[in-house]
C-alpha cells in the first residue's frame, strides 16, 4: 500500500580519474551526490492514486492528486500512494462457497435468526478509501475493522429477522440497512473507508435441515398447483355453463317461434279453407268427412252389422283391442 | 591540519549530540520521553522533536486495534446457552500509565479480557435470550447492553491501564454444538408445520374456487331456465291467441276438421270398428242409391 521512496543509489564511483587533483575530484563527486539526492524527491502519482506526504512522520500534504510532484528527499519526507478508487473486497461468513468445495460450512458462516433458526450466510463487502490519511494512520488493520463492523451489524440485523424473511423478501432490506449502520460504525472508528456495497451472496439453511426447507418449497408449489387446477376447473366450467344457458334460451326462442309460426300457418290454412266451406258447407263437409274416412278406414278391422239384427258380441271378445271406435261419433261428425 | 582536525571532531560530536537529541514521531505513534527510566512527558504531535541526549524516547502505536478472542459461552437469565464472539476496538491512550501498569500488548489484551468479559457475562446473565435474539425489535437490548459495557469498561481501563475502549461489539451469535441438533430438529418440525399449512391453505383456496364456480354455474343455468320457460310460455300464449282468433271465426268447421284429424291419430290398425249398415257412410251400400237423397 505505501511506497517508501528509497534513498538514491549513488552513481558508480569512477575508480581512477587520473588528471584532476584529489580535492577537486572529491568536490565534483560531492556535487553529483547532492544533485542526485535532491532529484530523488521527484515522484509520480498515477491517475488512480492519491498521494500523502509526511515530513519526519508528520502529515504535511494529506492529499496529492495525480501528476508529477516533488517532496524533500529521504530522510526528510516520505511519500505514500494509495489506490483510492480501487474497490477492496472482504468476505464475511464462509470463506469459500461450499458449492465449490462440496462440503458443509463451518460455524463461521452460521448466523442466528430472530426466530432462533440457524442459517449459513455469506456476504461480500466492497469498500474504497475515502480518506487516505485516516486509512493509513488511524487503525492498525482497517480492512479487518471494516469486515468486523459489517459482520457485527449483520449479526444484529439477522437476530431480529425471521428466517423466512431472510430467505425471501428481506434480503435487499438487510443489505441496505447493514450498509447504512455499518458505515456509521466505521465512521465512528475514523478508518477512512467508504462502503460501496454489501451483497448477500448466498444464504441457505443448514444442511441438516435443507430437506425440510425443500419440502416447504415443494408444498408451496403444490398449493400453487392445486389452486391453479381449481382456477382451471372454474375457467372450464363457467364458459360451458354460459354456453349451455345460451343453448337453453335459443331452444326456448325457437320453440316459441315455431309455436307461433305453426299457429299462424294453421290459422291461415284454416281461414282459407273455412272461407271456401262457408260458401258450400254441405258439400264440403261431406267431402271432408269422406276423405277422412278413406284415410282412416283402410287400416282398421271393420265389422259391418245389420242395423236390425241381434248383435253377437262374442266375436269382439277375441280381438286384441276390444275398444270399438264409436260410430256414434262418426255419426255425430256428420250430423246435419 | 590540527585546526581541521578539531573542526572534524567538533562536527562529529555535534552530529552525535543531534542524533541523540532529535527524534521523529510518526502519525501512528505516541512518544514517551523517559529520563533514566522515569517517564517525564508524552509527545502526541507527529514530527521532528528534540530532547536531552540523556533522555530516551519510547514509541507506542496509538492506532485503533482489534482484540477478537475465541467465542465463549454465556448463560442467559432464562437458562439458555449462547456462544458469543465479541470484539473490542481499543487503543493506547495514556502511554505512561500503559507502560507502568501493563507494558505490552498481549498483557493489555489479558487485562481487557478480564474487564470486559466479566461485564459481559454479568450483563447477558441478567437478560433473557429475547434481549439478544428476537423478532420483536422492542425486546432487543443488545445495543444498549454493549454500550453500557463499553462505557463502564472504558472508564476502568483508562484509569487503571491507560487504554481507551472505543467499542465492544458482538461479532457472532451462535449456539453450543450440543444444542444445535435440538435446534435443527425444531427447525425441521417448524418447516413441516409450515409445509402442511401451505398445502392446507392451497386446498382451502382451491375448494373455495371450485364451490364458487359450481354455484355460479348453477346460477347461470337456473336463470337461463327461468328465462327460457318464460319465452316458451309467451310463445304458447301467443300461439293460443292466434288459434283462438282464427278458429272462433268458424267454430263448426273447426270442430269437423279437428275431429277428423283426431280420428286419423286415434284410430290405427289395432282398432276394430263396428259399423252399422244403417250408418250414413254405408247407407248407400246397403239401401241403394235412393238412400243418398
Amino acid at each position: 500500500m505505501s511506497i517508501l521512496i528509497s534513498p538514491p543509489v549513488p552513481a558508480a564511483i569512477p575508480a581512477e580519474t587520473p588528471t584532476p587533483p584529489r580535492g577537486r575530484r572529491y568536490r565534483h563527486l560531492l556535487w553529483y551526490l547532492v544533485g542526485a539526492w535532491l532529484l530523488s524527491g521527484i515522484y509520480i502519482v498515477q491517475t488512480d492514486q492519491q498521494g500523502l506526504v509526511t515530513q519526519f512522520g508528520k502529515v504535511v500534504e494529506p492529499r496529492v492528486f495525480s501528476g508529477i510532484h516533488y517532496a524533500l528527499p529521504w530522510p526528510i519526507d516520505t511519500v505514500y500512494k494509495l489506490k483510492v478508487r480501487e474497490l477492496r473486497r472482504i468476505v464475511v461468513g464462509g470463506e469459500i462457497p461450499d458449492s465449490v468445495l462440496g462440503r458443509t460450512q463451518t460455524a463461521n458462516s452460521e448466523f442466528f435468526s430472530g426466530d432462533q433458526n440457524l442459517l449459513n450466510i455469506r456476504v461480500v463487502v466492497q469498500y474504497s478509501v475515502s480518506n487516505p490519511r485516516d486509512f493509513l494512520f488511524q487503525a492498525q488493520n482497517p480492512d479487518r475493522i471494516v469486515g468486523l463492523a459489517v459482520e457485527s451489524e449483520l449479526v444484529r440485523r439477522v437476530a431480529h429477522t425471521t428466517v423466512d424473511d431472510i430467505l425471501t423478501t428481506q434480503k435487499l432490506a438487510i443489505q441496505n440497512d447493514v450498509l447504512k449502520t455499518a458505515q456509521t460504525i466505521i465512521d465512528g472508528y475514523r478508518t477512512g473507508a467508504l462502503l460501496s456495497s454489501i451483497n448477500i451472496e448466498s444464504v441457505s439453511p443448514p444442511p441438516e435441515t435443507a430437506e425440510a426447507f425443500r419440502s416447504v418449497a415443494g408444498a408451496r408449489s403444490d398449493a400453487f398447483r392445486i389452486v391453479n387446477e381449481a382456477d382451471g376447473y372454474a375457467n372450464d366450467l363457467l364458459p360451458r355453463a354460459r354456453g349451455e344457458a345460451d343453448q337453453l334460451l335459443d331452444q326456448a326462442h325457437s320453440y316459441s317461434d315455431g309455436k307461433i309460426n305453426r299457429a299462424q300457418g294453421d290459422s291461415a290454412r284454416f281461414a282459407a279453407v273455412a272461407a271456401e266451406y262457408s260458401k258450400t258447407p254441405q258439400v264440403t263437409s261431406t267431402r271432408v268427412y269422406l276423405e277422412a274416412m278413406e284415410l282412416i278406414l283402410p287400416k282398421l278391422k271393420k265389422l259391418i252389422i245389420d242395423a236390425h239384427s241381434n248383435l253377437d258380441l262374442s266375436v269382439i271378445g277375441r280381438q286384441d283391442n276390444p275398444t270399438p271406435a264409436p260410430p256414434a261419433n262418426a255419426d255425430g261428425a256428420t250430423q246435419r | 591540519m590540527t585546526r581541521n582536525k578539531t573542526l572534524l571532531i567538533a562536527a562529529a560530536v555535534g552530529a552525535l549530540l543531534a542524533w541523540l537529541s532529535l527524534y521523529t514521531v510518526s502519525e501512528t505513534q505516541f512518544a514517551l520521553i523517559t529520563q533514566f527510566g522515569r517517564p517525564v512527558r508524552t509527545v502526541t504531535q507527529a514530527g521532528l522533536h528534540a530532547k536531552w541526549f540523556f533522555q530516551s524516547a519510547l514509541r507506542f502505536d496509538k492506532r485503533l486495534r482489534i482484540y477478537n478472542p475465541a467465542p465463549s459461552e454465556f448463560l442467559t437469565r432464562d437458562k439458555k446457552n449462547l456462544v458469543i464472539e465479541n470484539y473490542v476496538a481499543w487503543r493506547i491512550e495514556d502511554p505512561s500509565r500503559f507502560l507502568q501498569s501493563v507494558g505490552d500488548v498481549p498483557s493489555a489484551e489479558m487485562r481487557l479480557h478480564d474487564i470486559i468479559w466479566s461485564g459481559l457475562s454479568a450483563a447477558f446473565g441478567n437478560e433473557d435470550l429475547d434481549a439478544l435474539v428476537s423478532t420483536d425489535k422492542t425486546k432487543l437490548q443488545s445495543a444498549s447492553i454493549l454500550d453500557s459495557i463499553t462505557a463502564s469498561s472504558d472508564r476502568a481501563a483508562l484509569q487503571q491501564y491507560g487504554l481507551r475502549i472505543e467499542d465492544v461489539r458482538i461479532k457472532r451469535l451462535n449456539l453450543p454444538e450440543q444444542n444445535k441438533q435440538n435446534v435443527f430438529a425444531r427447525m425441521r418440525a417448524e418447516r413441516g408445520r409450515i409445509a402442511m399449512q401451505y398445502r392446507a391453505e392451497g386446498e382451502e383456496q382451491a375448494l373455495a374456487i371450485r364451490a364458487n364456480a359450481d354455484r355460479e354455474k348453477e346460477g347461470i343455468l337456473s336463470a337461463a331456465y327461468k328465462e327460457a320457460e318464460t319465452i316458451r310460455g309467451k310463445g304458447d300464449a301467443e300461439a293460443t291467441r292466434i288459434y283462438g282468433e282464427a278458429y272462433s271465426k268458424n267454430p263448426q268447421f273447426y270442430k269437423l276438421t279437428r275431429t277428423l284429424e283426431s280420428y286419423k291419430k286415434i284410430l290405427d290398425d289395432k282398432t276394430t270398428i263396428i259399423l252399422s249398415s244403417d250408418s250414413d257412410l254405408l247407407k248407400i251400400l246397403t239401401k241403394g242409391q235412393g238412400a243418398a237423397k
